[in-house]
């Protein structure tokens, strides 16, 4: 009786654990890069590109519906591939660019060149805005609405999906 | 062609392997006999099947073989000749049959050493070991063949990730092989003595050297890891607490439990149950091991292919041997044996007991640490890591603890009862390492508590191994405890080594433009010069850095390496050695170059001694196990 | 005697923990920072363009008198708990603390009872 009972004790044990496992095969268990969804946009004070006396401060509360923030810069390969994209969405959404550590030049030509998208260009000289916003890396983009919370971001290029979701959430 | 043999010897292994079984249970079962030539013969050609159709892989990845998918992902034709043979264990395939060679080769290795015990011991043994074989075969050729064919043949291959192309790395996971899956053999052994009703002390002593040679295997596994991520990885540190390093740490606890308890059994005929659990428990941590590292479960600086496919399937190899062998360990255990279980306070045997609890405890700090994450998001989807800082903090206090019983459970007599003829000993031991804890810090002018706490406790080990070794002066290389004493005084040597490292390595990082130098904390790094060079499979920025320390001069010449195919960025640190300790400097390999080379620079303070004690640890297990082997008692 | 000789040992050398030069300090809290987008390094072993981001901002609030609690505040909030090699004591670490040491204790407690008390009663 009493082997009995640690058989089956011992079968249960195993059993819960192979289940347990199981899923943390399939749980993320590595990053996530959703923590600010939902979350507050940080206050941030964007100088923009093109003249130094030109402040913008985020979030803007009630001001529009929604916003979107777009990390981008000259020398990153993908932004240039989301970059129709983005020029699709400039007429549904006031887009907010951080420009992350380029030349004012090559940013300059590369708007001149595929068309400016950005209602406000800031510049992100040392990178410190992207990580105020918690940002990983570029190319990445956040949607935040009248109250000033993140409440879409997608982290590396755009694409057709994505911006089928974006169309949905601001319509 | 030739990718086919492979492949066909796979199968027969396989069939071979099912044909032993059969065998096994006709001799026993249906024909009541206990001649087993056949047996073992099938259970020989089975290995060398194995061996044979390993050899075709190697071979395939030595004439770059596109036609099979883990040559055209693991290799090019542009490496060298010694990392194409490398490659066939550097992917999950080809490693996963190094893997069963070893469960074939443990088995071969103990049908060769064991004709001093009796048939049907070794025949039951022989059939677990098939059981695992067996079950590790049908993983291999049905969810990751190493011989699985592409079509149509590429011409080129991948190549293997430049950071694995290392000479050491090379022979690094061969010895971790032979290390934790050797455990499977004494799992073998214990389960085929519990149905033979062969479990008792004399079984200690046939197991304790099946033992001792897969845990040499391991230390030194572990070591050369610990060494290959020290001057690979270019961070300066030996141990990173990283979840691949724990998952071949946790059976080498389990298994330094083992060694402790299996001689308790042996000698005093006590802890037959735990001893019991502790051998099952070392050879489910090493799968365990390897189900953390090939699922891709974790993420770790340690980049394999993972597939999380795969991992369903060692997690139900897992469960299935768990179960099977707990089911039997409760249904067989012998009664009677149970008795006799009472350990006095001031002996040897409670020693041993004492460290059985400390060793279990670290283990389980481990492998909590490890696991943690992983369990934690799956509950409640949070992330969080677990970093050096939590192991550090939980285990030192422990660990200081651990070295001084470590010094004194040797003192104490078999049974005995009493410190009374210890006290001595235990009182001037305590009185010299006082002593030399004082010199040292004096010497060294550091004064910090945890520093002092570390030094003494790990002196105080020192000393009583080097007393043991005086004593027994003219009976040293005969006397029992010879390999105990290597192990002991590499271990103490070990938290030794690792604290002054700890308080005493200097960190210096820097950006420094060709010509200039850099002065901070004592040391001079002058960027000389650079130079360039073209390899067959990549390209090498080199940088001649002048350190001048203490009127001292080292030239080092770290470098950067871009390697073709994959395209991918090295650091190549550089080394030397300033007595027992290293000079040592890495570039980056990120970042403008106008503004200067990054550069890494690490003053590491006794590090070698670390590498002396993995030596001293390991030549411990090997002493024993050749002592063991020589023994003809049995 | 040898009690004593212990006690004014550590009395003597009872630690004087000077305030760590400020390039220590930074240091100490790159090592304990998970670079998020290399492979398991610390922000002090990596030079990608985030760990470098990282550093400096980490480095002008250090500048601007800000607490080692109130930097790792800032980027737990941002990145999550994940970013910390050594995970705080809070709910969801209670067990990765306590389940060791229970243990310890458990265990203790068990070797106390079949071990030590019989061998007392003796």
């Amino acid at each position: 009786m009493k082997k009995l009972f640690k058989i089956s004790l011992l079968v249960s044990v195993t059993v819960i654990s192979f289940v347990i496992f199981y899923y943390s095969l399939k749980a993320n268990n590595k990053n996530n890069p959703n923590i600010m969804l939902n979350k507050p946009l940080p206050a941030i004070e964007l100088t923009s590109l093109v003249n130094a006396h030109l402040k913008q401060e985020l979030p803007l509360i009630n001001r529009d519906k929604y916003y979107l923030i777009n990390i981008w810069s000259s020398w990153c390969v993908p932004c240039r591939e989301e970059h129709p994209i983005l020029m699709k969405l400039k007429d549904k959404i006031k887009i907010y660019g951080i420009n992350y550590k380029d030349k004012k030049t090559n940013a300059t030509a590369f708007l001149n060149k595929l068309g400016n998208p950005f209602y406000f260009t800031g510049s992100d000289k040392d990178g410190s805005i992207s990580i105020e916003i918690g940002a990983y890396g570029i190319p990445e983009t956040y949607v935040v609405n009248s109250q000033g919370l993140i409440i879409f971001k997608h982290v590396g290029p755009l694409n057709k999906k994505i911006y089928l979701r974006i169309s949905e959430i601001i319509k | 062609m030739i990718s086919n043999l492979g492949a066909v010897l796979l199968i027969v292994s396989f069939l071979t392997t099912c044909s032993t079984l059969f065998l096994y249970i006709k001799n026993n079962i249906i024909q009541k006999s206990s001649i087993y030539l056949q047996f073992f013969l099938f259970y020989k050609v089975s290995f060398y099947l194995i061996l044979f159709s390993f050899f075709v892989l190697i071979v395939c990845f030595a004439i770059s073989d596109f036609s099979i998918i883990s040559v055209y992902e693991n290799s090019h034709t542009d490496k060298p000749l010694f990392y194409k043979i490398s490659a066939a264990w550097g992917n999950h395939e080809g490693s996963m049959l190094l893997f069963i060679l070893v469960i074939s080769l443990y088995g071969i290795l103990f049908l060769l050493n064991s004709k001093n015990i009796n048939d049907s011991l070794r025949a039951c043994t022989i059939f677990f070991q098939s059981i695992i074989q067996l079950i590790f075969l049908s993983f291999l050729i049905f969810t990751s063949n190493p011989f699985s064919k592409i079509f149509p043949v590429p011409v080129q291959g991948l190549g293997l990730n430049p950071i694995l192309q290392d000479p050491l790395l090379a022979i690094h996971p061969p010895f971790l092989y032979l290390g934790y899956v050797g455990f499977s053999l004494v799992f073998s052994l214990l389960l085929a003595a519990l149905i033979l009703k062969q479990y008792n002390s004399r079984w200690a002593s046939i197991a304790k050297k099946w033992i001792m040679l897969p845990w040499s295997f391991l230390s030194f596994g572990i070591g050369l890891g610990s060494f290959w991520a020290y001057y690979e990885l270019g961070w300066g540190g030996y141990w990173f607490w990283d979840p691949v390093e724990n998952a071949s740490l946790m059976p080498w606890i389990a298994s330094t439990a083992l060694i402790h308890s299996i001689v308790v059994m042996e000698k005093l005929k006590k802890l037959f149950a735990w001893t019991a659990i502790l051998t099952i428990l070392t050879f489910i941590l090493s799968l365990f091991g390897t189900f953390l590292v090939r699922s891709g479960v974790l993420n770790s600086v340690h980049a394999f292919a993972n597939d999380p496919e795969r991992g369903v399937y060692i997690l139900f190899i897992i469960t299935i041997i768990t179960l099977g062998s707990l089911i039997i360990y409760i249904l067989k255990f012998p009664k009677e044996s149970v008795n006799n279980n009472s350990f006095a306070l001031f002996s040897r045997d409670f020693s041993i007991l004492l460290n059985n609890y400390f060793l279990i405890f670290i283990l389980t700090v481990v492998i909590v640490g490890t696991t943690y994450p992983i369990l934690l998001s799956v509950f409640t989807g949070e992330t969080i890591s677990v970093g050096p800082q939590y192991y550090n903090t939980i285990l030192a206090p422990f660990i200081f603890i651990f070295l001084i019983l470590m010094a004194m459970g040797p003192l104490m007599k078999w049974n005995g009862n009493s410190l009374i003829s210890i006290k001595q000993k235990i009182f001037s031991f305590f009185i010299v390492s006082i002593f030399l804890t004082i010199l040292i810090s004096l010497y060294l002018s550091r004064y910090n508590f945890i520093f002092l706490l570390g030094v003494l406790c790990s002196v105080y080990l020192i000393v009583s191994v080097f007393y043991e070794i005086v004593m027994s002066k003219k009976t040293f290389f005969t006397k029992q405890n010879f390999s105990r004493l290597f192990s002991h005084l590499g271990f103490g040597l070990l938290i030794l080594a690792i604290t002054l490292n700890h308080f005493f390595s200097k960190e210096i990082n820097a950006k420094i433009h060709l010509g200039e130098s850099f002065f901070k904390q004592g040391i001079k790094i002058n960027f000389l010069k650079s130079e360039s060079s073209k390899e067959k499979n990549f390209e090498e920025l080199f940088g001649i850095y002048k350190i001048t320390k203490d009127n001292k001069t080292f030239i080092l010449k770290p470098s950067v390496r871009k390697y073709k195919q994959p395209q991918q960025f090295t650091s190549e640190t550089s080394i030397q050695r300033d007595g027992l300790s290293d000079v040592y400097i890495a570039m980056d390999y990120a970042g403008d170059p106008s503004m200067g080379m990054g550069v890494r620079f690490y003053y590491n303070y006794f590090v070698r001694l670390i590498w002396i004690s993995f030596a001293l640890i390991t030549i411990g297990g090997i002493v024993s196990f050749v002592r063991r082997g020589n023994e003809k008692t049995i | 005697m040898r009690n004593i000789f212990l006690i004014i040992l550590f009395f003597f050398f009872i630690p004087v923990q000077l305030a760590m030069a400020s390039t220590e300090r930074e240091i100490n809290i790159y090592k304990n920072i998970r670079c998020l987008v290399c492979q398991g390094q610390s922000l002090n072993d990596s030079n990608s363009d985030f760990a470098i981001d990282l550093k400096k901002v980490i480095k002008k609030k250090i500048i601007n008198k800000k607490s080692d609690k109130e930097i790792y505040n800032y980027l737990t909030e941002r990145y999550g708990d994940w970013i910390l090699f050594n995970p705080p004591l809070k709910i969801n670490t209670f067990l990765l603390w306590g389940f060791p040491l229970m243990f310890a204790l458990l265990g203790g407690v068990f070797l106390y009872i079949k071990v030590v008390a019989p061998h007392l009663r003796q």
